[in-house]
């Protein structure tokens, strides 16, 4: 029933109205942020300030530098739940390697050890063609039991929090800006470029939109897949640097449970879990979709587990309004 | 196949020689929580291994729940499964875990209980519990508070991880005796930090917007505690706020040697673990043990702290 | 014998599960002293019952090319109103009702995925996040105890010297496996996730029968919550955190493809005692919990590979 009334909805002639509102549905996510917005700055003061939303991009930052690596990944065709665990390993290694060799050395090692781990994911995956979902769990538990491994449990701290220039990356300020917000953003910037702008690019949205293609000669099509992983693996490094500078210091498990938020940020942004389709803006409006409403639901008085709720409607909404513009209708057609 | 199998035999070998020889006279199983989740058990752990093989004829069989109950259950189960002489358990949750200490009890091997106590109904099935008071800190520290502010302000509360014994025990017993002892001062909200520094950081990073004046944070951990001076410092208001931890760890330690931090709870995980592993071995040779073992855990400010010793965590 | 032998060699190649559950048993029997012990394997298959219950309603919907990660949250869901409703509508009730909210979120899980065309991963990510939330918002953070020992009693009762638990988990092992088997939505369920449009064409309501599959998934899900519950004899609003994640590796080590159209209750069965007896093993053997960690990934990514060489035959399969 429901399916030829939207059908007639969608079939009618082609009026301005329409074309306006089919626009309106391509950029569901841009319209549910703006919404969002709307209503926080409505019911919380605090809200629509620039303090705030220099917080919120701020906090944002973390989630959404992985999720530029996960992205490729994802329009490439596979998954990646390992980052939750790469992020503690990577933040684990720089704060207790800074103290050691300085912040320098700290930072190369880490960054080898983490493309090192991406390149396993890569070869796994890219080379021997397991399933991306199964390989980055198994790599979730056995880099967390690495990370556990190296500290022996233990939290690492940097001693002269004060005195070093690692700290800039996670609580310095450039141009009036924090440092993690310019890396987040400066990030997705190259990563969007790269994307849309370069055969790279286009060769991971052909391999991820159609694995099977005779285009790709399968050695070509292994190393694409290879190379998101190292894209991913070194998008988290990056993360666990501003983490560890604004902390200054780790526990062994600080990165739990981000896998699944990067993902839902990603998704968010409507980028297909089938691969070949995805956008890094969009993305980084998901993810600080994810962070406003969390922000705002607090500022507001909400219990932190509002949120989910929210959080779960709006995955659901905004994917399915992204889906049904591009289909044309509203409900699916099969019975 | 081949790799599994030499994967499997490799990690077998490897825990075989760990496990050392199998004759002793005593044998203690001990489940823990969540090992390596903070540096306190990882400690704990440490010290408990460390005591234990000081112990003449004394095997231990360690494990770790990995904050899973149903885990824990089942590693209650397979040590039941083994006869162990004593089972020590540190609850992921004080209340799913009683029938199978119950079940354990029914076996015949006495239970003694770890850091967090489990709930009354499983009370008469235990042989004892040892550990710190985890309400009784909640009450220290709101004392604390109430020194700070002079008794008159408003503050915010950073709980632990949602569901979890300490968490709620400690916020049970820091919100009752605030209200009994300083009515003056008022908590404007709580938010749960899940133990964790930079979760912490981003949720006082949001109370710093949402409230102009915020005379002190209470923090379930001086972990979470010190990513919340973390976020007073970025704003520049850290000044105005007394930092009030429980469990003093290291940075908690080093911030209030700054002049940053005004208070914590002294808790060590080595005095935590020897009480326990006495405790069991006392309850195996039948001596006998009061059921309620509280080791102190003295309060520890800007102004005592040369009584202590920097925790090693 | 001949035929025996030809069986035991197909069973080999179409499940190399159960040949990885052969090889832990001789190594971890040769290492511990206690593994052997008949009271181990009851142990064995009642910590298992509780990912095996899950997995039996999740393979169905794995077969049919979907997915459910909120399995975990709404085992959490069931197992705190099953609990905190039995001191005011007693025990079979409450139950009930936590059943029935296992069901009723797997109709809608299913219901949004077959009618707005979302992907089902995405559509359980969601529920994964909001159920937690309203398991949240029931419980207000807090856990629930039976106070009725007997509710405890139940979870370690035995019958005929088997455990309650591990019969029951066994028993419907055995239901679902005749009914993906040998029934017509069986046939069904490998229909649709084979070849969706196959399906339709043939007259298949591919719609109401993915619906179906997910209320089954979210009834064993609130099924192994309920008997959780029995062994704690409570419920905490954090239970089953990851256990999808289990539940989805013991399936897919039990030959179950993740694009759908193939697998067996006998391989997830396979897949489950693997895990249930890895994790007995490490523990009689007290592997320290930082390596059971690095040793259960590398041996799931092992057992992946292993299981695409001998089935070399499937060469794409890479997606999700």
């Amino acid at each position: 029933m429901s399916d030829t009334i939207s059908e007639i909805k969608s079939g009618g002639e082609a009026s301005l109205a329409k074309k306006y509102s089919q626009l309106l549905a391509r950029q569901g996510i841009l319209v549910a942020f703006v919404l969002f917005l709307v209503v926080f700055s409505i019911f919380s003061d605090r809200f629509l300030s620039t303090d705030n939303f220099m917080t919120v991009i701020r906090q944002a930052s973390i989630i959404g530098t992985i999720a530029i690596g996960v992205t490729i990944v994802v329009i490439g065709g596979n998954l990646d739940l390992s980052v939750g665990s790469l992020l503690s390993f990577c933040t684990v290694l720089v704060v207790d390697l800074h103290d050691k060799i300085g912040p320098t050395g700290a930072i190369g090692l880490m960054l080898v050890f983490a493309l090192l781990i991406g390149a396993i994911n890569g070869y796994l995956i890219g080379y021997l063609k397991l399933n991306s979902l199964i390989v980055t769990l198994g790599m979730l538990s056995a880099i967390q039991g690495i990370t556990l491994i190296y500290t022996g449990g233990q939290n690492v701290d940097i001693q002269n929090q004060e005195g070093t220039w690692f700290a800039f990356f996670g609580r310095g300020y450039l141009w009036g800006i924090a440092v993690p917000v310019l890396i987040f953003l400066g990030l997705a910037l190259i990563a969007e470029f790269v994307l849309k702008a370069t055969t790279y690019g286009r060769k991971v949205f052909s391999v991820g939109g159609n694995p099977a293609a005779a285009v790709f000669s399968g050695l070509r099509r292994n190393r694409m897949v290879f190379s998101t992983y190292l894209l991913s693996a070194f998008t988290t490094a990056c993360a666990a640097i501003i983490l560890g500078s604004r902390v200054m210091g780790s526990q062994n498990n600080v990165g739990q449970g981000y896998e699944l938020l990067v993902l839902a940020g990603v998704i968010l942004g409507g980028t297909s879990l089938l691969g070949g389709s995805g956008s890094i803006t969009r993305t980084i409006i998901g993810v600080l979709i994810l962070s406003f409403i969390q922000n705002g639901l607090l500022l507001l008085g909400y219990p932190y587990y509002a949120q989910w709720l929210v959080t779960w409607a709006v995955i659901i909404l905004a994917v399915w309004l992204d889906i049904a513009s591009t289909r044309g209708k509203i409900f699916t057609s099969f019975s | 196949m081949k790799k599994a199998l030499k994967t499997t035999s490799f990690a077998i070998l490897g825990s075989a020689l760990m496990a050392g020889p199998a004759a002793a006279d005593m044998k203690i199983g001990i489940t823990q929580n969540n090992v390596g989740v903070d540096s306190y058990q990882t400690t704990y752990e440490k010290a408990f291994k460390e005591a234990a093989s000081k112990t003449d004829g004394l095997e231990t069989v360690v494990l770790d729940a990995g904050g899973d109950v149903a885990r824990q259950i089942a590693q209650m189960q397979d040590l039941i499964q083994q006869q162990v002489d004593a089972i020590i358990i540190w609850p992921t949750n004080g209340q799913a875990v009683v029938p199978v200490v119950r079940q354990a009890h029914q076996a015949g091997i006495p239970v003694i209980i770890t850091n967090s106590n489990i709930a009354d109904a499983g009370q008469e099935f235990i042989a004892a519990f040892s550990g710190p008071n985890n309400i009784t800190q909640g009450e220290y520290s709101a004392e604390m508070m109430c020194e700070a502010l002079d008794g008159k302000g408003q503050i915010v509360q950073i709980s632990g991880q949602p569901g979890y014994t300490t968490a709620i025990q400690r916020q049970q017993g820091f919100e009752q005796r605030l209200a009994e002892a300083c009515p003056g001062v008022e908590i404007m909200e709580t938010q749960p930090g899940d133990w964790n520094r930079e979760k912490a950081q981003r949720v006082m990073e949001n109370f710093l917007t949402k409230y102009d004046k915020i005379d002190g944070v209470y923090a379930g951990d001086d972990n979470m505690g010190v990513g919340a001076l973390n976020a007073a410092k970025a704003a520049g208001r850290a000044g105005d706020i007394a930092f009030i931890g429980a469990t003093n760890f290291a940075v908690g330690y080093e911030a209030m040697e700054r002049g940053e931090y005004y208070g914590s709870v002294y808790q060590s995980p080595v005095d935590d673990a020897e009480a326990a592993l006495q405790t069991a071995i006392d309850v195996i040779n039948g001596k006998e043990v009061p059921k309620l073992n509280y080791f102190d855990t003295p309060k520890i400010t800007q102004s005592n702290m040369s009584e202590f010793d920097k925790p090693v965590f | 014998m001949a035929t025996l032998a030809h069986k035991a060699k197909s069973l080999v190649i179409e499940q190399p599960i159960w040949l990885f559950v052969a090889a832990c048993i001789v190594v971890f029997s040769l290492s511990t002293e206690h593994f052997l012990d008949i009271g181990n394997f009851k142990n064995i298959l009642v910590q298992t019952s509780t990912i095996g219950l899950i997995a039996l309603g999740l393979t169905f919907i794995m077969i049919n090319g979907n997915i459910d990660l909120s399995v975990g949250a709404v085992l959490a869901l069931a197992a705190c109103l099953a609990v905190d409703l039995q001191s005011s509508i007693g025990i079979p009730l409450a139950v009930t009702v936590g059943l029935l909210s296992g069901v009723v979120l797997g109709a809608l899980n299913g219901l949004v995925v077959w009618k707005t065309g979302v992907d089902a991963f995405i559509v359980t990510l969601g529920a994964m996040i909001g159920v937690r939330g309203l398991v949240f918002v029931y419980t207000e953070e807090q856990s629930f105890y039976a106070t009725d020992f007997a509710y405890a009693d139940f979870g370690t009762s035995s019958i005929a010297g088997i455990p309650t638990l591990a019969l029951l988990f066994v028993v419907l092992a055995a239901l679902m496996h005749w009914i993906l088997s040998r029934s017509v939505h069986g046939r069904n369920t490998y229909a649709v996730g084979g070849n969706r449009q196959a399906a339709i064409d043939a007259g298949i309501r591919v719609g109401p029968h993915m619906v179906i599959n997910f209320m089954i998934g979210g009834f064993f899900a609130a099924l192994a919550g309920v008997t959780l519950s029995t062994q704690m004899g409570a419920a905490t609003p954090n239970l089953g955190r990851d256990f999808e994640l289990w539940a989805i590796t013991a399936i897919v080590l039990g030959g179950t493809k993740l694009t759908g159209g193939a697998g067996s209750i006998v391989g997830t069965l396979g897949g489950v005692i693997a895990i249930g007896i890895l994790r007995n093993g490490m523990n009689l053997l007290q592997v320290p919990s930082f390596y059971v960690l690095v040793i259960m990934g590398t041996i799931l990514i092992a057992v992946l590979f292993i299981d695409r060489q001998v089935n070399r035959n499937a060469e794409q399969e890479l997606n999700v």
